[in-house]
């Protein structure tokens, strides 16, 4: 920590920052690195927990003491096994306690952290092994060690390749593999020699120095490792603190891919702030059954997951009894009226509120606590476009559901609505710490301490990332209302351009079919052609159960895309968002795509998005179909 | 292609509050042998009772013949045409061969159509008619699977439903009671519908195949298609995927492509 006297400082839910936002130098309870804060929490908070984790059936908890135990022995151990400051780590794994202690454990020592995702192939493992030339790999268990090992002989450079689980993989013996027991002895031989080492490297950090690479998953073109410093993950944290304000006695659920920025900040970064507690899910199949056990105080997450409980409600109430039905269909209605004047920034008339009251007894309360959302605070969602009815229909039941905005390049954090300012289909106000503008050509710019340093070893990228003056370029277009609240409106680069020369922005019209039950996601064709057409991925679960339910005939899910039902309900979904867009912007036609795929396919972004690019090239028969 | 004879449409069968069987929807053309396959609790068991009568479904509809029968008493669709051969073979221990054959028959009052039709079922399975005094109990299993079988017959169905007739027989016996099947089906063109464990005979056997999870089908195509997929190779045919190390424990996720 420096000499020099504190700015003015403010305190927010316990935590003190610097009263105004955005300044140099930035602190975080006098802290300046994550490194430093990490010290603090864990020195101050010791035996309470800060993570829990489900060990055959049982929660278990582990304290900051454990955090700081663990993270301690990694970072001293990797040290002595030739980690250097300003080199890079690779984690391959779901999201476990051990993932956050690597994760503070490499920055300590001045190593720069880098997610893999688990989905990914032994080949995308190597392209990012490879690019952010990484010294050592933590992979999870077997099924991620064998990706290394199928392309170890193309991975030189990497030293060690360090195991979390060691289950079927005991008499493994491999001169570049070692398990995690090993290296926490290692750490605590290391630790014995010298007590203070572990201080001392934290305390050479400086702000500037960058303390995680995430790759972000271009649609186009191979990844690149967008490089954050600690300065700009502290700047998220000032940022998310007044906005997303944490308790001590928050709980949360960490289940979205930890490589990912909005799961880093949320499970990792601002709980060493908040001093909150991080329950991590099971496994990615679990989330909802966990999310029962924990019933988190703040839940974000992304539409997707959002979709899928309200379906599942939706299934819920159509199966229950008929006055269970008519209980329920009352209930929202109640909801949706008081929800109506808190999104007017109406007060709500009593008449309205006391109803609302009456059904939350019987109804609302109940559904909430089933849904693992009765102590839920703020429910948030990011990474992609969310309907405006969903965000409503969340309101109706009770659960305060807002959207915001952010990128990697922004360190996750940008624009956000909160439960008290909040205005359904903008993507909030910008957060206070970072300025946001709009370009002549659309393009929503942001500067702040919260943008990014730059391509790791891509100098050419970065400088296209960044106006002359030095503004973020966030490639999405959008505007500003009256009041400062962002909309999006698209991608910058995705403009399609049809034949008649009109510009399209597709994500505009993708994001209104996406707001269909029906459909998942859609990729919109139509760049140097004569009409736009629609690639449309269908919701699986939805689909089967219309068809269910309506007696439509199929057996496997390409039989499911292929009846003539279903072509036509998507048809009818297709023609109503038509009715809202002009005539050139219209869908003359489309094709179900009838794989399903899953997130290990090139078509799917790990959030589980179709990328255009690979959809476009993969399903070329379907659009040359469209055109003929 | 023939009119499918068997028609099954969006079926969802329950035990209680538990829906075992969540839409089904597959067609059984004459003279054709279908296999269905799935791990434990797949539902295969719950769709063929209900086909045969002894569930009756929630939803949907079983076309057999040109008519409805879902939800049909289970005699009324004996004789219609459908006989059910059990999983675990129920014979009657305590009759004789001759006694369970007998009651196999009991839809037919015609004396001479049930000579004909034993000295058929003889004709297959010639072990049958060395024992035919003997009581059906002390029979070897392979014995019992093929009196279960050959009691089916009698009925002179117009389809048989097989639930795992390899049910704890040796591969011997398999391959010997799968060749039976294979002669019925070519010779007598009987139509069969087939739920199985054991994927390699049953896709041998088969000319179609369905495959179940969890109440739903998730996949289906010409038998020789599906042994060529690598989900069917990796998770029902016991396929080792080639991977990088040796003891590989862990398998890729299901695609179903």
């Amino acid at each position: 920590m420096d000499a020099s006297p504190l700015p003015p400082q403010i305190t927010i839910n316990g935590v003190q920052f610097n009263a105004t936002p955005g300044q140099r130098p930035l602190r975080v309870d006098g802290c300046m690195t994550i490194g430093q804060l990490f010290q603090k929490r864990c020195a101050d908070l010791g035996q309470r927990t800060a993570h829990r984790e489900k060990d055959f059936g049982i929660w278990k908890s582990f304290s900051w003491a454990d955090y700081w135990q663990h993270a301690k022995w990694i970072g001293l151990a990797l040290r002595q096994l030739g980690l250097n400051r300003g080199e890079v780590v690779s984690i391959l794994s779901e999201d476990r306690k051990e993932w956050a202690w690597f994760d503070l454990g490499i920055q300590c020592v001045g190593g720069i952290t880098s997610g893999v995702y688990t989905t990914d192939s032994a080949s995308q493992l190597q392209y990012l092994v490879t690019d952010s030339d990484s010294r050592f790999l933590i992979v999870e268990n077997e099924e991620q060690l064998d990706k290394f090992l199928e392309v170890e002989d193309a991975l030189p450079s990497l030293q060690k390749v360090i195991i979390l689980d060691d289950e079927g993989l005991h008499d493994l013996n491999h001169p570049r593999c070692m398990m995690i027991a090993d290296l926490y002895a290692l750490g605590q031989q290391a630790e014995a020699r010298d007590p203070d080492l572990f201080e001392a490297e934290i305390e050479k950090t400086s702000p500037q120095d960058t303390a995680l690479l995430i790759y972000t998953s271009g649609t186009t073109g191979q990844p690149k490792g967008a490089m954050l410093s600690n300065e700009n993950i502290l700047a998220a944290i000032e940022s998310g603190a007044r906005a997303l304000p944490t308790l001590e006695t928050d709980e949360q659920l960490c289940f979205l891919p930890l490589c990912h920025i909005l799961e880093r900040d949320v499970s990792i970064y601002f709980p060493l702030a908040g001093k909150c507690t991080v329950n991590f899910a099971e496994s990615p199949e679990t989330v909802f059954a966990n999310l029962q056990e924990v019933s988190p105080t703040t839940f974000t997450a992304v539409p997707r997951v959002w979709e899928k409980i309200y379906s599942q409600v939706l299934i819920m109430a159509q199966e229950a009894t008929p006055a269970g039905r008519a209980a329920f269909g009352l209930a929202l209605k109640a909801g949706m009226a008081r929800a109506e004047y808190i999104h007017r920034g109406e007060p709500v008339p009593a008449g309205v509120a006391a109803r609302f009251w009456l059904w939350d007894r019987l109804v609302l309360r109940n559904l909430r606590r089933m849904l693992g959302m009765d102590r839920l605070r703020r429910g948030g969602t990011g990474a992609a476009p969310i309907s405006g009815e969903l965000l409503r229909w969340y309101w109706a039941i009770g659960v305060p559901l807002v959207e915001g905005f952010g990128m990697t390049e922004t360190a996750g954090i940008a624009s956000l609505n909160t439960p008290e300012i909040n205005r359904i289909g903008t993507i909030g106000q910008p957060v206070i710490g970072n300025d946001l503008r709009i370009a002549e050509d659309g393009e929503i710019q942001i500067k702040g301490l919260n943008v990014f340093q730059g391509y790791w070893r891509n100098n050419a990228k970065t400088a296209e990332t960044f106006t002359a003056d030095g503004w973020l370029r966030t490639g999405d277009m959008g505007h500003l209302d009256e009041d400062g609240f962002v909309s999006i409106t698209g991608r910058l680069k995705d403009i399609i351009i049809t034949a008649g020369g009109k510009n399209i922005t597709p994500a505009e019209i993708e994001s209104r079919l996406k707001f269909s039950h029906y459909i998942s996601d859609a990729v919109i064709i139509g760049d140097r052609r004569k009409f736009l057409t629609a690639l449309i991925m269908i919701d699986q679960e939805n689909v089967e159960k219309l068809a269910q339910d309506r007696k439509i005939p199929f057996s496997n899910f390409a039989s499911l895309c292929a009846a003539p039902q279903i072509r036509e309900l998507i048809s009818q979904e297709v023609a109503a968002v038509n009715k809202e867009f002009a005539r050139v912007e219209q869908i003359k036609d489309f094709r179900l795509i009838d794989v399903l795929l899953t997130a290990e396919d090139d078509e799917l972004t790990a959030t589980m998005k179709l990328k255009r690019g690979f959809v476009e090239k993969k399903h070329a028969h379907l659009i040359e179909d469209m055109y003929t | 292609m023939s009119e499918p004879i068997l028609k099954i449409r969006n079926i969802e069968s329950f035990y209680g509050p538990i829906m075992a069987i969540r839409g089904v929807s597959l067609d059984v053309h004459p003279g054709q042998i279908v296999s269905i396959l799935g791990a434990n609790g797949a539902g295969k068991t719950t769709l063929m009772k209900t086909v045969s009568g002894v569930m009756d479904p929630e939803k949907g509809t079983i076309t057999f013949d040109g008519a409805q029968i879902q939800g049909s008493e289970p005699h009324k669709v004996v004789q219609r045409g459908i006989v059910h051969v059990p999983e675990g073979r129920e014979v009657f221990p305590l009759m004789t061969v001759d006694e369970n054959l007998s009651l196999g028959a009991y839809t037919l009052t015609d004396k001479a159509q049930f000579d004909h039709d034993r000295e058929l079922v003889f004709s297959y399975f010639p072990v049958l008619k060395e024992r035919r005094n003997q009581e059906a109990g002390t029979l070897s299993g392979g014995q019992q699977q093929m009196l279960a079988i050959g009691r089916g017959l009698m009925a002179n169905p117009k389809i048989m439903l097989l639930d795992e007739p390899s049910l704890g027989l040796s591969p011997l016996l398999v391959q010997e009671i799968f060749g039976i099947l294979k002669r019925l089906n070519e010779e007598q063109n009987m139509t069969m519908m087939l739920v199985e464990q054991n994927a390699n005979a049953a896709l041998e056997l088969a000319h179609h195949g369905y495959v179940m999870e969890i109440g739903r089908i998730v996949m289906d195509g010409e038998a020789s298609d599906l042994m060529q997929s690598e989900d069917i190779q990796n998770f029902y045919l016991g396929v080792k995927e080639e991977g990088a190390r040796e003891n590989r424990r862990w398998k890729r996720k299901k695609t179903w492509r």
